[in-house]
This record gives structure tokens, C-alpha cells and sequence, in this order.
């Protein structure tokens, strides 16, 4: 399948915050959240669409790899984006916020976009994040906030597309240097779409584009 | 994916109107088992059922354990292989659903048994083997994942499921790392994660599989891969003298380091056997053959000769040459030394940073032939030598692995020769493979290309040059610490240097007798290294000096570090040691007076560089991941470059330099003495009045206003002007006349504006002081007074305090750098230099105020134009308001009542109007002792000369504003002089020498010091405040002073300015 840019994303945050539900519920839509089932996935691709072009956004969960040094440290570089995860129902994982935003600073390149994410959002009657905590953690950090629900899929698109947006206002502005991979995004191979009839690519695109219909 | 839906969604019998149910799988599984074949037609059916599979799955493992026993009754995963298998239908869409099935599946499982179920047939290791197509993105991607999520799943019971120690199959690892060098970073990441979940595995079979089988050939592809990246760093460093690529470069080191940490990683995890194997590799055909290499000087540009028998050789058999230049490449000395940096930084591993210590400390060229044996027979009993070269492995990682699971046991030796590791036997190393011992010889020789007589000649020579330096390689990095025309290698060798002697893997104590015991003769290594250090400092103290402030920083750290006492309580350095580095601080101090100037910005600077100072930790860590390192030092801060790490730019940025190099020295040499700071910072945070302080403002002046905030709040408040300090206070509750503070900000930092509209209004900024952070300010407000009055000596009273508090702080800069002029009175002697750098505050103040004491009188006119200044004083008094007359007559019944309360005060100052008459009676008796009111006159006088002729190649000295001119008189030192301070002046003999003067006024000027004013103050105060239950802070009633001052001052202010003005038209 053919694509203008490819962005890659990552997903950080405490464990148990629905870092991969959020992904599968962004990448494949066909799994329709049910009430008390938990589905997650650590890896998923999936095309949008801005300012017309074409833009596939692959999203990378870095679940269970922290325990060594070299693996934290790497894997914020090659990140364009990044979502910050935190659960409104979880006073503590809202705490970690300021230590997963220093990794995140520290490791990644300046450009990376990152969007904080207060996740859990239907569960209000547990609630101990408040969302004005979250706005004015945001607000001091420099970051884009939401507050989604991977369970009724609430601002989940929105989440993942704002950052896209921001991500292409950058390039447009010349900020990101896209021809350098390690930035997290890569330019698609510009030859039309061809050959539709190619299963790979048909599928590919069927699958990534499942949740659209 | 609509097809799918609407096959789904379509007329098909059976399906069950339950999506999350064991019916459901039944009905699935009947799909599953119709279309065995995959084709276009049935794929998205496909597709779809295996999604669904998935989620009925888990849903399952959560409520229905006979979801799973009927998934695995039917072995529905052989049909997830049977599809994948498939060519016709196994398209990247099938499989990537496949793929993601599998993922939801062992992700989502929380059920152990579940897990134990699925694991225990063999298909997921089928589908671990199965060549997908990797191109695809996604497939790479989703497998990768699925991989790393089964690796997570590792312990030493599920170890079983993955590792087959028959057949020594261990496909979750061997897969995995075939990926070690993909172009994709995640999934590199990935592999690397994968590694180490293994690898942390307690199982003392698979590890042996692990080291017998995998690590060789694993640990000699990924230290090619590093080495191959290394060459391509080199390459950027060698080429990008212009900082143009600054990002690919900044991305290959932090790539580097990646890798370094992923080592250190495995190292940590003190796998004993896999250490082993991992450090011969690391060490002997990585560090040695190529990093230590290249610190031995580069190989002459071939002669003309050499290149004709190069060509010939080219053209008979270019193989050769081919090999040659593979087999001995060399990096920058830049880089070797960064590179090296890195390791001890990263890697903590005992044997391997010993070692490579080791032979940067006492190798010579043996070790290109012989490795670091010795050092490491000590750590390791049963070593596999590796023999030292950089070169490309025989076989690349994917046929070695191949050969692995293809040969079981048999391979075992083969594999450990193809990898380049063999035996320790001196006769195993002659059944060497030809390769590697060409290769070896190779390396000895360098670039000696065959067996011509001439050049086994020159090489023969070239050995015996090797001889006679014992220690080549340490020669080569304390060469690098030259900085005679840059210090471009200086910085990355001290890198080193501070590295190894930081490691937390050589005790410190080995680094420095290593050290201390190399010698050649009558030359210390350790000796030569500190006196290269003090070279480097000497050399940053001077003018101009092409020296980064982190190198000398650095420098310092490390002339510490060396010198630190060992068992006795001296410092191993010797006095005339010591004395370079004492006098290349008086250096630096003198390089910095040319850049004193009474300027706001001189100030601003001086403080904010002392906190930066302050705040940043030495970190050569950090430092190491900036690329910039790498290039050769540029003074433009447009590339972005950390301005510690660049040369200066520009006046202020020079400045700025200047002012960091002393303090550094400035620290280092307090090191040496033992003592501590006593004079920086310039404010005393102690006496500062901080908010919600109760403070006793009986007899302060106090102005009524209402703070009118930018969101147009309002607030009530009395504003309270300290001797540093704007207070905004609320009276107290509970005791009449006192205040609490609301808001305290510098006065230094104060910015008033008069509103154009309002006349009793005042805009006030109050900014958060320091120049390189644009901040929002502390406070930026609209004052309302009661009237224009109070108005208007609010905004008097504000400027002036601000100039006074800044003129405090430039006397106390200028009694820090010993301002020449100060340095050649007999008195400051006593307290001069010495008083700088030893003694407690107290004495140090009572020490320069008995001085002011002394020579208060003399500066007095000495340079001044009296007739001219006293007929613009008149003019100027007279223009300077009644309304200020007004104040100044309300002001002084409170400042009589507190004169009360000082202890002593300087009869002159009783009133205002004496003042002014005291004032125009001196003009013209230039012998009249006067308080330190008058030093401040004359000091203003005085400076602009003397300036001049100390900063000739500073910036030229732009005339101050008015505002900033009005000297204030010191009235709280006359408070708190000792009575013996006024002793014995015998000022009219000196009262002619326009130098003298000069340092005297500065004199009473530091006398003047908040510190010390405010001691002043806290002890007049205290005995009056004993026995108040709260915590309270006596405001100095500087008010009083200033507004007495205020007449005077305006007017000298605007003498002053014309005075200059008319000294320039002559």
C-alpha cells in the first residue's frame, strides 16, 4: 500500500493504564469493546488521511521492556510521536507522569510530539484524576491533552489523529528533518497505487482501514 | 474488509447470534475446517474468523475454560499453520491477521495453564521458524512482537517450551537474532529485548547452548556490525568540519551508545560464561584492533614508490589490497578517544574495562599480536583466546545459526573456528586459519602490503621505533592534551582520562598507582599528566584563549581527582604546582577586570553565571552523548552548541567566559586551601526577608497602594523598600505596627514606569533576575497610590533602590577581583588577597569597614570639579520638587526617632538640610571628613577614569544612565562601624593620588554591602526583639537614609551626568 509519510508512534505509561487497548482500539476497529472483556495489542499500523495525503501511522507499544537500560533509552529516539498514558481512575499512575516525561525528554529527539492521555474516562464514577489536574499538567508541559476511553472508544481517534496533525503541521514547517529515519518518520514509496490487485496490498489496507466502514 | 462484513453479516445458517461463546468457536472452527484452502475468495472470511477467534479466546481464558479446551481438543493452531503455509493464500493479509491473532492471544492470557496449553505442542515453534515475508512492514512488525511477547513469558519452567536441549533447537533466540541488524529500530529494540529476556533465564543448559552454540558467532556479527557503524561515524567526523550534518552524526553516536548500553546490559547480567565470550570479542576485535589502533599515529602518506607498487599490486591481484584496507582500518584519533570515553562511561564489567585500562596504560604494540592476555588470565580461568583483528566474520550470522540448529553437536567446533575463536595453545594457534593470521601479521605491520625486501625493511624500522616507546599508547593521549592551537583532542582525552579514573569497574585506587608507577627513567606519567592539566588551566586563564570552559572544567575536576591526598593529609601536588594554578586564578581574575563594568548587564551576568555555575554538575556522561564533541570547536552559538561547550561569541558572551573561568579557578583553588566560600553569592540569602516573614516596620516608611494585578485583581498593600528588598507587606493581625510579607522581590531587578494618564499610578515589573532565562517576571503590576506624592517618591525611592542595590553588589564584585587600585594600598594588603579566599564573613567586614574608616575622608574631591558640580547641584536641588522637601521633612521625624535606635550615626546625617549644606562645604574642603555618603559621591566619580583605562579592548563603555548614577551614602555602616575604625586617619596626606582614591571609595563601597548592612541591622535589632515568640525579621530602616540621600544624590546624580558630558566635549 502506498502512503505520503509513515509516522511512527509510541505508547508509554504505568502498566495497566490500556496503553494496548487504546492501540487495538485505534488500529483495528472490528474488535468492539465489550463490557467486560479486555482485548490489547503492542503493535498496530493504520492509514489516515490529512490535508488529503495519505499518512500511515504505525504504533509501537513498549509494554515489559523496561527493565534494561538499552532498551528504554532507544526506543524514545525513532519515535515521531508519543502518547502518555495515564489511567484517571489511578491517582499513582498520574504521579509517574513527570518520570516518564523526563525519560521521554531526555531520550527522544526535541521534536517529538507527545500527547497526554488520561484514559479510563468512562469509569467517572471512580475517578481520582481530575481532568483540570490533567489540562494543567498538560498545560505546564508543553503537551496536548485528552481524555479518552479505550472501553466506548471516546476521543480514542481523536487522540491518535490530533497527534498526527501536529506531527505534519511540523513537517510542513520544516521543524522535522524527514529524511532522517531515525526522527520517526518515513517518507512512502511515492509510486501511485499501483496494482490494486495485489493482495498484499488490498489487504493490508482492508485491515488497517477496517474501522472506518 | 466490507467484503468480509457482509459474508459475515450475510445468510449463513448456524451462525450463532452470540458473538463471545463457546458456539461461536464451534462455528468458527467449522469455517476453519471448509476452507483449508486458501483463495481469493474465502480470504477475508478467513480473516475474519481468525480475529474472532481471538477475541472469543479471551474472553474465554476470563469466563469459559471450555473456550480453550475445545481450541485445543480440535488443535486449531495446526490450522493457523496450515494457512500460513500456504503459498497461494499465505499473503501478507492472512498472515498479518494470523500474526495479530497470535499476539491478542498470548498477550491478553492471564490463565497459566492456558498458556502451558498452548505452549505445549510444538506449533508455536513451527510458526516461529516459518519464513514469512518480512518485507511487509506490518508481518515484520506483528512478528517481531510476537516474539518479544514470548520472550516476556520466559522462566525456567516455560524455558522448556522454547529451548529443545536434544535437539539443540532454540528457535524464540535464534530467530530473534537474526534480526539483529534490521534496517527498522523498533525491531532492533525488539531483538535486543529478546536477547536479554533469554539470557536472564536461570537454566544452565539453554545458557550452555546459548554460549557453545550462539555466542560466537551472535557476538562476532554484532561487534562487525558496531565496528561498520564506527567506520561510518568516522567517516561523518572526518567530513563535516562544517557542523553541517550535525543530526546524522548526533544519530550514529546515540546509536553507538545503543549499542554500548545493550553490552553493558548482557555484561550486568553476570552471565559468567557468556561474559567471557562477549569480552574476548568486544576486546580483541573491537577495542584493541580498531580503537586502540588508531591511537597509534597514522601511517606516513605512502611514498611514491609504495603507490607504484600499490598499482601493481592492483593491478595483478586487487584481492589483496582489498583485504588489506578492510582488515586494518583506522579511525581519527577524535574518535578513538570518544570511542574509548564511551566504554569506560558505559561498561562497568570488571575484566573488560580492566583489560582495555590496562593496555591503554602500559600496552605497546604487542597487544595487536598478543591481546590483553595477561590482565585477563586473572579474571578468567579457561579463556578462548580470540586473536586481535577487526575484520568481518567468516560467515554471516544467519549461516552460522543455520549451521547451529542444521548439525547439533558436531558443529560445535567448526563453528568456534569460523567465528575466530580457538583454543588458548600456542599449537592451536598454528593450525590458525591462514586468514586470520595474515590478518594479525597484518595489523603488526600495519599498511606493509607484501614481502618486499624495502618495506619489510621500513617495517622492521618502524618496530624498533615501537620499542623504544615503552607505553605508546598513553603517550598518544597525554600528547592529545596540548592545547597550544586548540583543544580539540584536549577535551576528548581528558574525556578518557576522567573516564577510566571514574569507572566504577577499576577501583580508583588501581587507575592511580598504575599511574603513579609509570615512569621512563626520570619521567613520571602521573607527573606529566598534572602538569599538563596546569598547562590546560594556565592557558584558559589567558585573554582570548582558545580553551572551552567544560575542558577547563574538566581539567580542574581532574587535577582534583589527582591530587587528592592518599593517606596524609597533604595533597600530592608541589608548591611550584600549586603556585601555576594560584597564579593562573590571579591571571583569569585580571582578564575578568577588563570586563568590569558598572553596566546593569556586567551584574546580571556575574550572578547568573555563578548560579549556572552552581546548578550544573560536572557530567562527562552527558557530555559524551553530544555529538558535537566529535567536531572541531566552533565559537557559533547558531549551531546550536551548549555555550560551556563552544567558544564564546561576542563581548557579552566573552564576558560571560571570563567571569566562569574565575569562579572555576576561583573554586578549585578554595579546594586547595581547604576553605570555604564566603563571599559568593553576592547576596546572602540568609538575610533576605522571604514571604509570610513577620517584620517589625515601626519607624520604616511605609507607602499605602493598591497592586493591581493584569487579571484586575486588587489587593491592598504597603509597599516597604529594604536595602535589597521590595516588600509588599499586610498588616499583622496580632501586633501593632508590624507586617507580614506577601511579596519580596528583588530591587535590583525592579523595572518602574510612570503611567502617562494617572499620576498616582506606577507600572512596576519586578523580573526573576539572571539574563539568559526569559521567564515571565516575578510580578508585573499596576501600583495606585494615595496621591501623586506618594506616587512619585514611590518611584524614587524604587529606582534609587535599585541603582543602590546594584552599586553594593558591583563594590563587592570589585573587592572580589581585587580591582587594581585596591591592590596597592598597604592596608588592603592585610585583607585583600588574603581576605578573598579565607575568613569568616564578620571579620572579613569588620576588616574593610575599619578601613573605609580610615580613609573616608580623602576621596572626597580629589577629582572633582567642585565650582561646576555645586552650581548644578544648586540648580538641580532647586528643581528637584518641593514635594520631596515635603517628604523629606515627614520622613525625618521617623528617621530622628530611629537614630535613636542606631547605634551610631554619622553626625552629618541628621537632616536633610545639613546634608545638603555638608555637601556644598565639601566641594569646596576637599579635607572635610564626611560619612560614606560623600565615598559614593567621589567613587562616581572616580570609576569612569579608571574604567577607561582598564578596558581598552573591552566594549567601549556606554555612558550610564542618570538613574543608575546616584551614588547613595551608606548609612548603615556608619551604624555598624567598631568604634576603633575611626581612629587614625591621616587622610589629607593622601588625598591628592587620584588611585588611592579610587580604591578607598570602593573600599567603603563593599563596606557598604548588604551583608554586612544587614548583620548590621539584625544585631542592632535583636536585642530589641529577644523574647518575641515568632519568627521575625527586622527590616533596616534604609528608607530613611535613602531619602535623606535623595536630595544630595539627585543632585550629584545630575552633576555628575553633565560633569561627563562636559568632559567629553574637551
Amino acid at each position: 500500500m502506498s502512503y505520503a509519510y509513515l509516522f511512527k508512534y509510541i505508547i508509554i505509561g504505568d502498566t495497566g493504564v490500556g496503553k494496548s487497548c487504546l492501540l487495538l482500539q485505534f488500529t483495528d476497529k472490528r474488535f468492539q469493546p465489550v463490557h467486560d472483556l479486555t482485548i490489547g495489542v503492542e503493535f498496530g499500523a493504520r492509514m489516515i488521511t490529512i490535508d488529503g495525503k495519505q499518512i500511515k501511522l504505525q504504533i509501537w507499544d513498549t509494554a515489559g521492556q523496561e527493565a534494561f537500560r538499552s532498551i528504554t533509552r532507544s526506543y524514545y529516539r525513532g519515535a515521531a510521536g508519543a502518547l502518555l498514558v495515564y489511567d484517571i481512575t489511578r491517582r499513582e499512575t498520574f504521579n509517574h507522569l513527570t518520570t516518564w516525561l523526563e525519560d521521554a525528554r531526555q531520550h527522544s529527539n526535541s521534536n517529538m510530539v507527545i500527547m497526554l492521555i488520561g484514559n479510563k474516562s468512562d469509569l467517572d464514577s471512580r475517578r481520582e484524576v481530575k481532568k483540570e489536574e490533567g489540562e494543567a499538567f498538560a498545560r505546564e508541559h508543553g503537551l496536548v491533552f485528552m481524555e479518552t476511553s479505550a472501553r466506548t472508544a471516546a476521543n480514542v481517534e481523536e487522540a491518535f489523529i490530533n497527534t498526527a496533525k501536529e506531527i505534519y503541521e511540523k513537517i510542513q514547517e520544516g521543524v522535522f528533518d524527514i529524511n532522517n529515519e531515525a526522527n520517526g518518520i518515513k517518507i512512502g514509496q511515492q509510486h501511485s497505487p499501483t496494482n490494486p490487485s495485489l493482495p498484499g496490498a488490498g489487504g493490508a489496507a482492508g485491515a488497517a482501514n477496517g474501522g472506518c466502514c | 474488509m466490507f467484503r468480509s462484513r457482509s459474508w459475515f453479516g450475510g445468510p449463513w445458517g448456524g451462525r450463532p447470534k452470540n458473538r463471545l461463546s463457546l458456539e461461536h468457536l464451534k462455528y468458527l472452527y467449522s469455517i476453519l475446517e471448509k476452507n483449508t484452502t486458501v483463495s481469493e475468495s474465502n480470504r477475508g472470511l478467513l480473516v475474519e474468523s481468525l480475529r474472532c477467534i481471538a477475541e472469543i479466546l479471551i474472553w474465554g481464558d476470563q469466563h469459559d475454560s471450555l473456550v480453550f479446551d475445545f481450541f485445543l481438543e480440535k488443535n486449531m493452531l495446526s490450522y493457523f499453520l496450515h494457512i500460513m503455509r500456504q503459498k497461494s493464500g499465505g499473503s501478507s493479509f492472512v498472515c498479518v491477521q494470523l500474526l495479530q491473532t497470535l499476539n491478542i492471544l498470548f498477550e491478553n492470557i492471564r490463565n497459566e495453564t492456558s498458556l502451558y496449553y498452548l505452549l505445549s505442542n510444538n506449533h508455536v515453534n513451527s510458526i516461529m521458524v516459518h519464513k514469512f515475508d518480512f518485507s511487509d512492514e506490518d508481518v515484520m512488525g506483528y512478528y517481531i512482537l510476537f516474539l518479544k511477547t514470548l520472550s516476556l513469558k520466559l522462566n525456567t519452567h516455560t524455558i522448556h517450551f522454547f529451548y529443545n536441549e536434544h535437539t539443540n533447537d532454540f528457535p524464540l533466540y535464534t530467530e530473534a537474532i537474526k534480526f539483529f541488524n534490521h534496517p527498522e529500530s523498533m525491531v532492533r529494540i525488539a531483538v535486543r529485548t529478546i536477547s536479554l529476556n533469554v539470557y536472564k533465564v536461570q537454566n544452565s543448559s539453554m545458557l550452555r547452548f546459548i554460549r557453545d552454540k550462539t555466542a560466537a558467532p551472535y557476538f562476532s556479527n554484532l561487534v562487525w556490525f558496531i565496528g561498520k557503524h564506527i567506520l561510518e561515524l568516522d567517516t561523518c567526523v572526518r567530513t563535516d568540519i562544517d557542523h553541517q550534518s550535525n543530526q546524522k552524526l548526533s544519530n550514529l553516536v546515540a546509536e553507538h551508545l545503543d549499542h554500548l548500553h545493550y553490552l553493558s546490559d548482557i555484561l550486568l547480567l553476570d552471565i559468567k560464561d557468556l561474559n567471557a565470550v562477549l569480552t574476548e570479542h568486544l576486546l580483541h576485535k573491537l577495542f584493541v584492533p580498531l580503537y586502540i589502533f588508531s591511537l597509534t599515529p597514522a601511517p606516513p602518506p605512502p611514498s611514491l614508490a609504495v603507490v607504484t607498487q600499490n598499482l601493481a599490486a592492483v593491478l595483478n591481484r586487487n584481492v589483496d589490497i582489498d583485504i588489506q584496507e578492510i582488515h586494518n582500518p583506522r579511525v581519527s584519533s577524535i574518535v578513538a578517544l570518544f570511542l574509548l570515553s564511551l566504554v569506560f562511561l558505559v561498561v562497568s564489567h570488571a575484566p573488560l574495562v580492566h583489560a582495555l585500562a590496562w593496555v591503554v596504560l602500559n600496552g605497546d604494540h604487542s597487544v595487536f599480536k598478543e591481546g590483553a592476555a595477561e590482565i585477563l588470565n586473572s579474571y578468567v580461568e579457561h579463556r578462548e583466546v580470540v586473536v586481535p583483528g577487526f575484520g568481518e566474520p567468516n560467515e554471516s550470522l544467519e549461516q552460522a545459526l543455520d549451521t547451529v540448529t542444521g548439525q547439533s553437536s558436531a558443529s560445535s567446533y567448526a563453528l568456534s573456528e569460523d567465528s575466530g575463536v580457538e583454543s588458548s595453545s600456542p599449537a592451536a594457534t598454528e593450525l590458525d586459519s591462514q586468514a586470520e593470521a595474515v590478518e594479525a601479521e597484518q595489523t603488526k605491520l600495519r599498511n606493509i602490503t607484501d614481502e618486499e625486501k624495502q618495506l619489510l625493511q621500513k617495517s622492521s624500522s618502524a618496530k624498533s621505533d615501537f620499542t623504544e616507546m615503552a607505553k605508546p599508547f598513553l603517550d598518544t593521549v597525554l600528547h592529545a592534551l596540548d592545547c597550544t592551537e586548540n583543544d580539540y583532542l584536549a577535551l576528548l582525552s581528558l574525556c578518557l582520562i576522567y573516564a577510566m579514573s571514574h569507572n566504577r569497574g577499576i577501583k580508583n585506587e588501581w587507575f592511580d598507582q598504575v599511574l603513579a608507577k609509570s615512569t621512563r627513567g626520570a619521567f613520571s606519567y602521573k607527573t606529566a599528566l598534572i602538569e599538563h592539566l596546569l598547562s590546560i588551566i594556565t592557558q584558559s586563564s589567558q585573554p582570548s584563549s582558545r580553551i572551552r570552559l567544560i575542558t577547563v572544567e574538566i581539567a580542574l575536576e581532574l587535577l582534583v581527582t589527582f591530587t587528592r591526598p592518599s593517606s596524609d593529609e597533604t595533597r600530592c601536588i608541589t608548591a611550584a604546582q600549586q603556585d601555576l594554578l594560584f597564579s593562573a586564578r590571579n591571571q583569569s581574575m585580571a582578564v575578568l577586570r577588563n570586563f568590569y563594568k558598572s553596566e546593569d548587564i556586567f551584574l546580571d551576568l556575574f550572578e547568573d553565571e555563578y548560579n549556572e555555575m552552581r546548578k550544573a554538575q560536572l557530567n562527562v556522561e552527558f557530555l559524551c552523548m553530544d555529538s558535537t564533541i566529535l567536531l572541531p570547536p566552533t565559537g557559533t552559538p547558531l549551531t546550536g552548541i551548549n555555550f560551556t561547550r563552544r567558544l564564546p561569541c561576542g563581548e557579552v558572551e566573552k564576558a560571560r567566559r571570563a567571569i566562569r573561568v574565575y569562579f572555576l579557578l576561583r573554586r578549585t583553588c578554595q579546594k586547595f586551601l581547604n576553605e570555604k566560600e564566603s563571599l559568593l553569592p553576592l547576596t546572602n540569602v540568609v538575610n533576605l526577608v522571604q514571604v509570610e516573614n513577620v517584620l517589625d516596620l515601626n519607624n520604616s516608611d511605609l507607602i499605602a497602594c493598591t497592586v493591581v494585578a493584569k487579571d484586575s485583581s486588587k489587593q491592598r498593600r504597603f509597599l516597604v523598600i529594604d536595602a535589597l528588598q521590595l516588600i509588599l507587606v499586610e498588616p499583622d493581625a496580632k501586633l501593632l505596627g508590624w507586617g507580614v510579607a506577601k511579596f519580596v522581590g528583588f530591587l535590583q531587578d525592579v523595572e518602574v514606569q510612570g503611567d502617562k494618564d494617572d499620576s498616582r499610578c506606577l507600572h512596576i515589573t519586578v523580573h526573576r533576575g539572571g539574563v539568559t532565562h526569559n521567564r515571565t517576571p516575578l510580578l508585573s503590576a499596576k501600583f495606585l497610590f494615595d496621591d501623586h506624592i506618594r506616587c512619585m517618591a514611590a518611584k524614587q525611592r524604587l529606582t534609587k533602590g535599585r541603582s543602590k542595590a546594584r552599586q553594593k553588589k558591583m563594590y563587592q564584585i570589585a573587592q572580589l577581583i581585587e580591582i587594581p587600585g585596591q591592590m596597592d594600598s598597604p592596608v588592603f594588603a592585610v585583607g585583600g588577597t588574603m581576605a578573598t579566599s579565607s575568613g569568616g564573613g564578620s571579620g572579613n567586614s569588620s576588616g574593610s569597614s575599619s578601613r573605609s574608616g580610615h580613609h573616608r575622608p580623602m576621596f572626597s574631591t580629589s577629582n572633582r570639579v567642585p565650582g561646576f558640580a555645586a552650581v548644578l547641584r544648586g540648580n538641580n536641588s532647586a528643581g528637584v520638587s518641593r514635594t520631596q522637601m515635603a517628604q523629606n521633612r515627614s520622613v525625618e521625624g521617623i528617621r530622628n526617632e530611629s537614630a535613636g535606635r542606631s547605634r551610631r550615626r554619622s553626625p552629618s546625617s541628621t537632616s536633610g538640610s545639613n546634608l545638603r549644606a555638608d555637601h556644598s562645604d565639601r566641594e569646596r574642603s576637599p579635607s572635610i571628613s564626611m560619612g560614606s555618603h560623600s565615598s559614593s559621591q567621589s567613587r562616581e566619580n572616580s570609576q569612569p577614569r579608571s574604567t577607561g583605562n582598564r578596558s581598552r579592548e573591552s566594549s567601549p563603555r556606554m555612558p550610564r544612565p542618570r538613574s543608575e548614577e546616584i551614588p547613595l551614602e551608606d548609612f548603615q555602616h556608619s551604624r555598624t562601624n567598631s568604634p576603633h575604625s575611626r581612629g587614625n586617619p591621616s587622610p589629607a596626606s593622601r588625598s591628592h593620588t587620584p588611585i588611592r582614591v579610587l580604591h578607598y571609595d570602593q573600599l567603603s563601597g563593599h563596606n557598604g554591602s548588604p551583608r554586612e548592612a544587614s548583620l548590621g541591622g539584625t544585631n542592632a535589632l535583636l536585642s530589641q526583639l529577644n523574647g518575641l515568640p515568632r519568627e521575625v525579621l527586622p527590616v533596616q530602616s534604609s528608607e530613611e537614609t535613602s531619602f535623606i540621600g535623595s536630595d544630595g544624590n539627585e543632585a550629584t546624580g545630575g552633576s555628575e551626568g553633565r560633569r561627563r558630558g562636559a568632559i567629553e566635549t574637551v
